[in-house]
Order: C-alpha cells, then sequence, then structure tokens
C-alpha cells in the first residue's frame, strides 16, 4: 500500500519542456516497475493537437497534448492526478483548472516561485472540495514499486540503488527536493525502503502540510514509521509534532531538522528555501521545533548523520516484533536500455558507420581541417588558399602555392553578365528567386563548354607530360581519342587580341623558381594551335589547369577551382540585382530566330 | 520575503487610504532645499529627518533627528548623507512631519497558513512590545474580507472606546486592503496616533514586507527591495545575485565575514544541514552557499570563484545529498573550472577540499573530483555510501 500515488495514478502533465522532462523520467519508473506509462495526456496550449514522445524502454510512447484540462479528462477518463509545470505567473490558473476538474483528485505543483498568496489559494479551494494540492516548489511524489510523479528518485540507477521497485515500511515527507532523495536512499540502506515519499515544496505555506500527510500515512497499514525533514522557519514542524503528541499513534515518527546554525550566525540572515526564514518574534527556530518534536514522543537523532542508524533501530526493532518480514528481492530487474552513445562509449556494441570522412572534423569546440583547428591557422598566419589545400588535397600548401592560388581565384571571379553562369544568375534574381538557387542556375552552367575545362585540360596536359608526348604526338593522340584540346581556344580572344588574364598568371608563375611542366607543355601546343588558326590560343582554363597540374593539385579538384572563384561573381550579381530591385525580365522577339513551322490547322483527334 | 524602506512602504499605505504624514525622500540638503520652496507643510510643520536605509537603531547612531524646522532638516540631511556605517552608506534621508500626538497605537497585519492575521492593540511605541498579551488578533482565511463588524469588534477587544472604534475598525480595515492587494506578507504599523488637527488616525512608522515572487503582478513596484540583514549586499554576493537572476536553477551566496570554513554545497535543503554540522563540530562559517536546480556549468563556476576567494579559509566543503536531476558531471565541471583557475591565481594555498555528492552521473563526476588530486589539489572524495554531512566531521576533526 501507499498513499496519494498508487497503481491506479493516471497523471496528465501541465506545462512544456519540463513537463516533457518529468514524464520521460516516470515512464523509466514505470519500465523498472514492468507497468504500463502512467502519463495519459499533456495540457499545453501552444502545443495543443502535437504529441510528446516519450522514451519507454527502447520504444517511443506518443502522448497527446491538448489545450485544456477538460479536453484532457474527456479524452482520458481515467485521468485522476495533475502535475503542474506552469510558469509561477500562470501557475494558480493551471492549479485551479485542474483542481476544478470532477476527475482529478490529486494536483502536484511543481513550479517555484509561486506567490504565497497564490499557493494560500490553492490549498484552501483544494481543501474545500475534498481534494489534495501538493506543493508548490514540490520535488514530487513517489511510491515504492507503484508509482512516481515527477523527477523525485532521480536517475534510473538511483531508483534502484534505492530499492524503490519495491515497498518497504517507511513514510517520507520532505521540503527539500535533494534531501528527499538523501532520505529514500538512507530507508533503503538501514530499513527496507520506503512506501510513499513525499516533497511538499520549501515554501513557507505549502497547500498540504505535514499533519495531512501523517493522517494518511496513519492509515495505510503498509507504513510503519515516517520521517519528515524539517527546517527552520513556520510552524509545520511543531503542528506535527502536535499531531503526533496528541494520542497514541500506530506510526512511528522521526524527524531532523535544520536551521541550528542559524543561532550563531548574523540576525535575519536567510538561508536555503523560501520557508526558511525565521519568525518575526522568534518562533520557529530549528530548537524550538526539534523539543516540540522530542515532547511529543519522536524520535529526533541529533544530527542528519545519525538518521540512518535510527532508522536502523527502528527497522530492526520492526522485525524482531514480526511487525514486518524482511523483504524478498526481485530475482531481476529490468535494465534501461543504453544510448547507442552510451553503449559505445562502454564498448557494448560495434557500429558500421554510414559514411567516412577523411578531410575535417568539428565535434570538439572548433572546426579542424585536416587536423588543424580553424583558429591556430588564423593566428598563425594562413589564408583562404591554404584552407583549400587542406580541404581539397589534405595538404598545408607553401606560401607561394598560396600566392598562385589567390591570384587564379582573383582572375576568375567574375567575367561580366553576359557570359552564361552569370547571366543564369540574372535572369534568376529577376525572377525573384534567392540567393542559393540564384547561384545555383548559374553554377549550372559550368561544363564542358563554360569553365568546366579546367578539369579535362589538366587532365590531358598531365597525360602527355607523364607519357613524355611531343606536341604533335598529343594532338594526334587528341584528335584520334577525343576530339579538341580543352584548354586550347577562345570565343573571342586571339594571338591578335591575348587574353590579359593568361599573360598575367603565365608571367607570374614563369617568374618563380618553381618547375612547370604543364604550363611550358600546353605553352608549346598553343604554338602550334595558334599558328593553325588565331584563336586557337591556350585559354584561361587551361592556363589554370597546367598550372595547378604543376603545383599538385590532384586532376578531379580542378574544376573546382573555378566554381569557387566564379561562385564570388555570381553572388555579386544576385546582390547587384536585388539592390536595383530588377524587373523580371522576358527575351526579345528580335534576339530569336523563330525556325518553328508556321501556324497550321490542328487535325481531328484520332 | 522583500523587505520594503520606509518611503516606498508609506506610498503603498497611502495608496490604499492610509492617512500618513507628509513625508519626502531626498538624496541631498539641496533636493531638499527646493522641496521647502514649493511644500508648505516643510516650512509650517516641525519635521523628522531620519537616514532611510536598512539600518537597525538608527536613534543611537543619531542617524534620526526630531523637532526640527526646515534649516534644521537641511542641516540633517547634509550630516547624515554620505555617513558610513559598517557596509552601509547613507545615501538617502527621509523627512516627514511631525505629527503633535497623545495616544500611541498598534496596528499589523500578518500572513497566516490560514490566510491573514489582523493585530490590533490600543496601546502603541515601545509599551506594545513589553505588553504584547493587549495586541488582539482577528485571524482571516485567504480570500476572505474582514467585515466592519468583525473589526469593530477587534477594536472593542482591543480597548477602543466611543469614536475610537469606528476610526480604527476603518483604519484595520485599510491595512488589510493594503496587505491582500499588494502582496504582503507583513504590515506594521507602530505606533498609529490621532492627529490632533483633525482627529484621523496616522501611520507614523511603517514596517513592509512585501512577496517578492509576486512582482511580476505589480508594475508600479519601482522601488528596490532592501538588504534582508542590516548591511548591504557586497559586491561579491551582488555578482552571484545578478548570476542567479539570469539562469534557470539558483546559485546563492552569503558572505560570514572571520569565518574559516567555506560552504560550497548543493541544495536549499541540504546546505542548512551543512551549516548545521559546521556549527554544531564547533566550526567557523565563511559562507553560506548553494546552487540548485541543475543550473548551468558557468554559473557554478562563478559561485565557486567567490567560494575560493573567502579570506582566510581553511577547508571548503562541496557537499549535496541526491540529486533528482541537477547533472553531477556539468555542475562538478563549473566548480573544477572555478578551482582551476583559483589555483592558477594563486587561492586554495593550504586549504582542503571535501566532497561528498550523488545523484545523475554521479560516479562520472566524483572521478573528475578525484582526479584533480593529480593537480595538486588537496582534495578528498566521498559518495552516497559517506552519510552527508560526515565530510564536515572529517574536515573539522582536530
Amino acid at each position: 500500500m501507499s498513499i496519494l500515488a498508487n497503481k491506479d495514478t493516471r497523471v496528465v502533465i501541465q506545462g512544456g519542456a519540463a513537463g516533457v522532462n518529468a514524464a520521460r523520467r516516470m515512464a523509466e519508473f514505470c519500465y523498472l516497475i514492468k507497468r504500463p506509462l502512467n502519463v495519459e495526456a499533456f495540457v499545453y496550449p501552444p502545443d495543443a493537437g502535437k504529441s510528446n514522445e516519450v522514451p519507454y524502454g527502447s520504444g517511443l510512447i506518443a502522448i497527446p497534448v491538448y489545450k485544456t484540462i477538460a479536453e484532457a479528462t474527456k479524452n482520458h477518463p481515467t485521468i485522476n492526478t495533475s502535475l503542474v509545470y506552469i510558469g509561477a505567473d500562470r501557475a494558480m490558473k493551471g492549479g485551479m483548472e485542474a483542481l476544478d476538474d470532477t476527475h482529478i483528485k490529486v494536483v502536484s505543483m511543481i513550479t517555484e516561485g509561486v506567490p504565497e498568496k497564490d499557493a494560500k489559494i490553492l490549498g484552501a479551494h483544494a481543501r474545500k472540495l475534498g481534494k489534495v494540492f501538493n506543493g508548490p516548489s514540490s520535488i514530487g511524489i513517489v511510491s515504492a514499486g507503484s508509482c512516481r510523479l515527477g523527477v523525485i528518485g532521480g536517475a534510473f540507477d538511483n531508483l534502484v540503488l534505492s530499492k524503490l521497485y519495491r515497498e518497504g515500511s517507511f513514510g517520507v515527507i520532505t521540503k527539500s527536493g535533494g534531501l528527499s532523495n538523501e532520505i529514500i536512499w538512507i530507508c533503503s540502506q538501514f530499513a527496507d525502503g520506503i512506501t510513499t515519499a513525499i516533497g511538499i515544496g520549501g515554501d513557507a505555506y505549502p497547500g498540504t502540510d505535514y499533519v495531512s500527510y501523517l493522517e494518511m500515512f496513519e492509515n495505510d497499514p503498509q507504513t510503519k514509521a515516517v520521517v519528515i525533514v524539517g527546517e527552520m522557519g513556520g510552524d509545520l514542524e511543531e503542528r506535527a509534532a502536535e499531531w503526533y503528541g496528541a494520542k497514541k499513534r500506530r506510526v512511528k515518527l522521526m524527524a531532523v531538522v535544520s536551521g541550528f546554525c542559524q543561532e550563531s550566525l548574523p540576525k535575519g540572515m536567510k538561508f536555503g528555501h523560501a520557508g526558511a526564514k525565521e519568525g518575526l518574534k522568534g518562533e520557529g527556530s530549528a530548537r524550538s521545533k526539534s523539543d516540540a518534536l522530542k515532547k511529543s514522543g519522536a524520535i529526533v537523532p541529533p544530527t542528519f548523520g545519525a538518521l540512518g542508524p535510527a532508522i536502523k533501530d527502528v527497522y530492526q526493532e520492526m522485525l524482531k516484533s514480526g511487525q514486518v518480514k524482511e523483504p524478498v528481492e526481485p530475482v531481476s530487474l529490468p535494465k534501461l536500455p543504453k544510448s547507442i552513445e552510451a553503449a559505445m562509449k562502454a564498448d557494448e556494441v560495434m557500429v558500421t558507420p554510414l559514411i567516412r570522412t577523411t578531410i575535417s572534423d568539428d565535434r570538439g569546440d572548433e572546426p579542424c581541417y585536416d587536423g588543424y583547428p580553424a583558429s591556430e591557422l588564423i593566428n598563425k598566419g594562413y589564408e583562404i588558399p591554404h584552407v583549400v589545400g587542406l580541404l581539397w588535397d589534405k595538404r598545408l600548401i607553401s606560401k607561394q602555392e598560396a600566392e598562385i592560388i589567390k591570384r587564379i581565384m582573383m582572375l576568375s571571379a567574375d567575367h561580366g553578365p553576359c557570359v552564361s553562369g552569370a547571366l543564369g544568375t540574372i535572369i534568376a534574381a529577376c525572377a525573384g528567386i534567392g540567393l542559393s538557387q540564384s547561384v545555383a542556375a548559374g553554377l549550372i552552367m559550368i561544363g564542358p563548354r563554360f569553365g568546366g575545362a579546367v578539369t579535362d585540360a589538366g587532365r590531358f596536359f598531365k597525360h602527355a607530360v607523364d607519357n613524355k608526348m611531343t606536341v604533335d604526338e598529343f594532338l594526334t593522340y587528341m584528335k584520334k581519342n577525343h576530339g579538341p584540346v580543352p584548354g586550347i581556344g577562345h570565343r573571342v580572344k586571339s594571338l591578335r587580341n591575348p587574353d590579359k588574364r593568361v599573360k598575367e598568371l603565365v608571367g607570374y608563375v614563369k617568374s618563380l623558381p618553381i618547375k612547370t611542366p604543364c604550363l611550358d607543355f600546353a605553352l608549346q601546343v598553343e604554338q602550334v594551335t595558334a599558328a593553325k588558326k588565331d584563336n586557337l590560343i591556350l585559354n584561361v582554363d587551361g592556363t589554370m589547369a597546367a598550372v595547378l597540374v604543376d603545383i599538385g593539385f590532384p586532376v578531379d579538384s580542378l574544376n573546382g577551382f573555378f566554381i569557387l572563384s566564379r561562385t564570388i561573381g555570381l553572388i555579386g550579381h544576385w546582390v547587384d540585382q536585388k539592390r536595383q530591385d530588377s524587373r523580371l525580365i522576358r527575351l526579345f522577339d528580335y534576339l530569336v530566330n523563330y525556325a518553328a513551322p508556321k501556324r497550321r490547322e490542328v487535325p481531328p483527334l484520332k | 520575503m522583500a523587505k520594503v524602506l520606509e518611503g516606498p512602504g508609506m506610498g503603498l499605505m497611502k495608496k490604499w487610504g492610509i492617512h500618513v504624514p507628509h513625508y519626502a525622500v531626498v538624496t541631498s540638503a539641496d533636493e531638499l532645499s527646493k522641496l521647502g520652496h514649493v511644500n508648505d507643510w516643510m516650512k509650517q510643520s516641525q519635521l523628522v529627518a531620519k537616514a532611510h536605509e536598512a539600518l537597525g537603531s538608527r536613534f543611537k547612531l543619531g542617524l534620526v533627528k526630531v523637532g526640527l524646522d526646515l534649516t534644521g532638516a537641511l542641516a540633517a540631511t547634509k550630516d547624515m548623507i554620505g555617513r558610513q556605517v559598517g557596509s552601509i552608506r547613507v545615501s538617502q534621508v527621509i523627512v516627514s512631519e511631525m505629527i503633535a500626538h497623545k495616544e500611541e497605537y498598534y496596528c499589523a497585519v500578518k500572513s497566516t497558513r490560514e490566510g491573514s492575521e489582523i493585530l490590533v492593540a490600543n496601546c502603541g511605541g515601545i509599551e506594545v512590545e513589553s505588553n504584547w498579551d493587549r495586541v488582539k488578533r482577528l485571524c482571516l482565511d485567504v480570500g476572505q474580507a474582514p467585515s466592519h463588524e468583525a473589526l469593530e469588534k477587534l477594536a472593542k477587544e482591543a480597548g477602543f472606546t466611543g469614536a475610537l472604534v469606528k476610526k480604527m475598525a476603518d483604519f484595520a480595515g485599510k491595512m488589510f486592503s493594503c496587505f491582500d492587494n499588494e502582496d504582503a506578507q507583513y504590515l506594521e504599523v507602530n505606533p498609529v496616533v490621532t492627529r490632533a488637527s483633525d482627529g484621523e488616525l496616522v501611520a507614523l512608522d511603517a514596517v513592509t514586507l512585501l512577496d517578492g515572487d509576486a512582482k511580476f503582478r505589480h508594475p508600479d513596484w519601482n522601488f528596490a527591495f532592501a538588504a534582508e540583514f542590516g548591511r548591504a549586499y557586497s559586491k561579491q554576493e551582488e555578482e552571484v545575485m545578478a548570476v542567479d537572476s539570469k539562469i534557470k536553477g539558483s546559485v546563492k551566496f552569503i558572505e560570514i565575514p572571520g569565518g574559516d570554513t567555506a560552504m560550497l554545497p548543493a541544495g536549499g535543503g541540504a546546505s542548512v544541514y551543512y551549516s548545521d554540522a559546521v556549527v554544531a563540530r564547533g566550526g567557523k562559517l565563511a559562507n553560506y552557499a548553494e546552487y540548485s536546480g541543475d543550473p548551468p556549468d558557468w554559473a557554478v563556476e562563478v559561485l565557486t570563484e567567490k567560494v575560493c576567494s573567502l579570506p582566510g579559509i581553511k577547508n571548503i566543503i562541496v557537499g549535496g545529498a541526491i540529486a533528482n536531476f541537477t547533472d553531477v558531471v556539468k555542475t562538478f565541471g563549473g566548480i573544477i573550472n572555478g578551482f582551476r583557475k583559483a589555483k592558477a591565481e594563486g587561492k586554495l594555498k593550504g586549504v582542503k577540499i571535501w566532497v561528498r555528492r550523488g545523484g545523475p552521473r554521479e560516479k562520472e563526476g566524483l572521478d573528475a573530483m578525484r582526479a584533480l588530486k593529480d593537480e595538486g589539489f588537496d582534495i578528498n572524495v566521498f559518495d552516497r555510501n559517506t552519510p552527508l554531512t560526515d565530510i564536515v566531521d572529517k574536515a573539522l576533526q582536530k
């Protein structure tokens, strides 16, 4: 047996994230005692109509969220208890709503910082209706082996260690949340554990006090003794003493009270919970409470540490008198399934990874590129080209190589609005399309005819150099197997009208003390091809390709240099159109050669 | 419970129809002088000047001056402003008119479990303190307002007669309105006096304690709450309060000068048991502290730094019960960072650290604390199998 919370308790939780967290803890307890989840519904207007997922064992249970208590109890008529996790400014309204619902008999409020007057009104209203209002600031209520309301009892391991999976003989009432767990643990180590433990909250005027719960415990035959953990301030402990001393009680009362330190502290110093304040005229001191409890016949150990042995004495006496029997421990208990992360950490499972990466890792406090922390790269003077080197080729390139890449990027960042890429982006921008899609529209153009020849040019120049081909051998090879040489030829530029970008890049690279076999070969090819036709010059793609191969970049990465550089221009074009608020454009008819058949009659459908 | 100084306290009473003397709260003699030009009462009445601070025994300290004219009040204000009393610097003076009166009475409203209690006595001042049996009470349930008949009955019981019965009943009724509507926890007027000029009852002094938790529904509470224990909060305490107001969960810190046992325990309940254990062992507390409700690690780190900075400490008690939902690894992470910072600043020399804790991820958290030994900390770590306050016994063993 137990009080307040038992196997028939069905719960609605009022509130958002904190309530969902509590439901998870409650599900762990239900799983431990092999019972279905006792949370039926949530009430949280912002999420009404949705459901909250609560893990139970290795599965997930969807619990519906309602707008009002009435809706919740209409759909789940077995609900008889509400847990309130609503903010202090709305807690009273929520608590009243629950108390006024005929299905609900117990309302436990977890909210802290509820105005004293509101708490009193809720308490008085509950008493008038013959219901229980517990809290505010309650950590919760737990009945061993049957029901957990709230996070009381702590983590799953602690539920097991404190033997909350089966009933004991001790009732517990505390103001403090942390100490409720401590006492539950002590009862399980020095005796046979608890029946029900209740956190009444640390406020000055809890909705239900020690005496009401002592009455309930007195009527619960399973509970043989009750431990209360008191504090200075208020008169709840004195009332408990009065109740205990008034007549012979079936349950034994044990108590500790805190706040003796107050006697040697500056006057008025406020400690701990809201309720822990000295009375205005000296009432409510720890000493007066402790004395009153002792006088009433309660067992009051001198210190908190002495409570365990005192509980043990009481328990041993009960065993001797035959009032209780040694509990039978279950042979096995369910284990909470571990998360994959925890199980991996404990070397209990092996997982085949879905993807594999060899370039970067941001699981720490900052991203690492090929193992180097980004901030350290910055602080040691590295720049964007080095990041490109690390992520594209997994190596720290030299200062000189970085300079070459920087120049390549600067030279190919944009080529005006008329080229395919920029035009694609501009048309999209004028159609009101967003940045990433418009830039993508431009990037889509990059291919064999526009900007995308870098990789192929590099591949073939490298092939020629690797195989020590002469220019003639190479041109024959290309003609036979592939067609025109990528990287050679330009729509508008020619020998007489050279591409200044190419001149600039070649000039710079040739001024450096590095070997450039590919570039040298490409320039030789140009001499032959340009002699045949004026515009068959080494174009910017081909120049970039040859230089990048010469400084060691893998062939497959080469188009990336154009894509990366040109993205700068494409973004510029999108922003430019946006800034001008450009209108939707369409092609003029005179720019189209209409070569379609003339208008004609549609034949009847056969 | 939030204490409110006399000025704003009288303001609240006035709002609910209680007669109070003319008063003004000033921060300089200049300000008073300007007010003196436009307020006739300052020129026509005898005045009282009091330091407007949360100080006890103001009379003894010479911070209450009576029977003044405006010139006298100006001099008194000049004299009081800037006076340093302990940690409090007088920054405000309340100047009010003296009310000529013969009889003094007493009226208070206090919070009780059931609702409230109205207290009335037909004596006041220090006389009521020594004749507490003359105080008569009217108990009210929450949500219940006192009827005029009940208030008159109370006044009669307290020994009021004739026209005073109705007047006192009226006064007490207004006190109740103020108490109820302003979310007060305690209101006391001592003395209540009959103003000779018009025969009205006037509140000469006000003790006002409000429910700080109800601040959200009182937008007109535009005053600061006073420090609770007769001294100003220290800079360190204020810094922790500022953190506390920002976070989920809580961190609390109060300094107690002269102690050598520093406290860094978890939980509003357990922290007091730890303090009790120190006192019971004959130790001297250097502070009170507490963190709870799964606060963020950085908040616990700030608290730890303050605790480590307390002068002359020999032991630090990092106690705690078995937590329900406070993550031990995370909160201990904050404490460990705080310890490391303190050590790097040359603090914690010869200081012994004592740890006891349980709760979510307790093993990992306690292991992390144990590892501090390798960094040269003098640290002793215990788990749930060591009773709550035994670390205090171990720490204070002679």
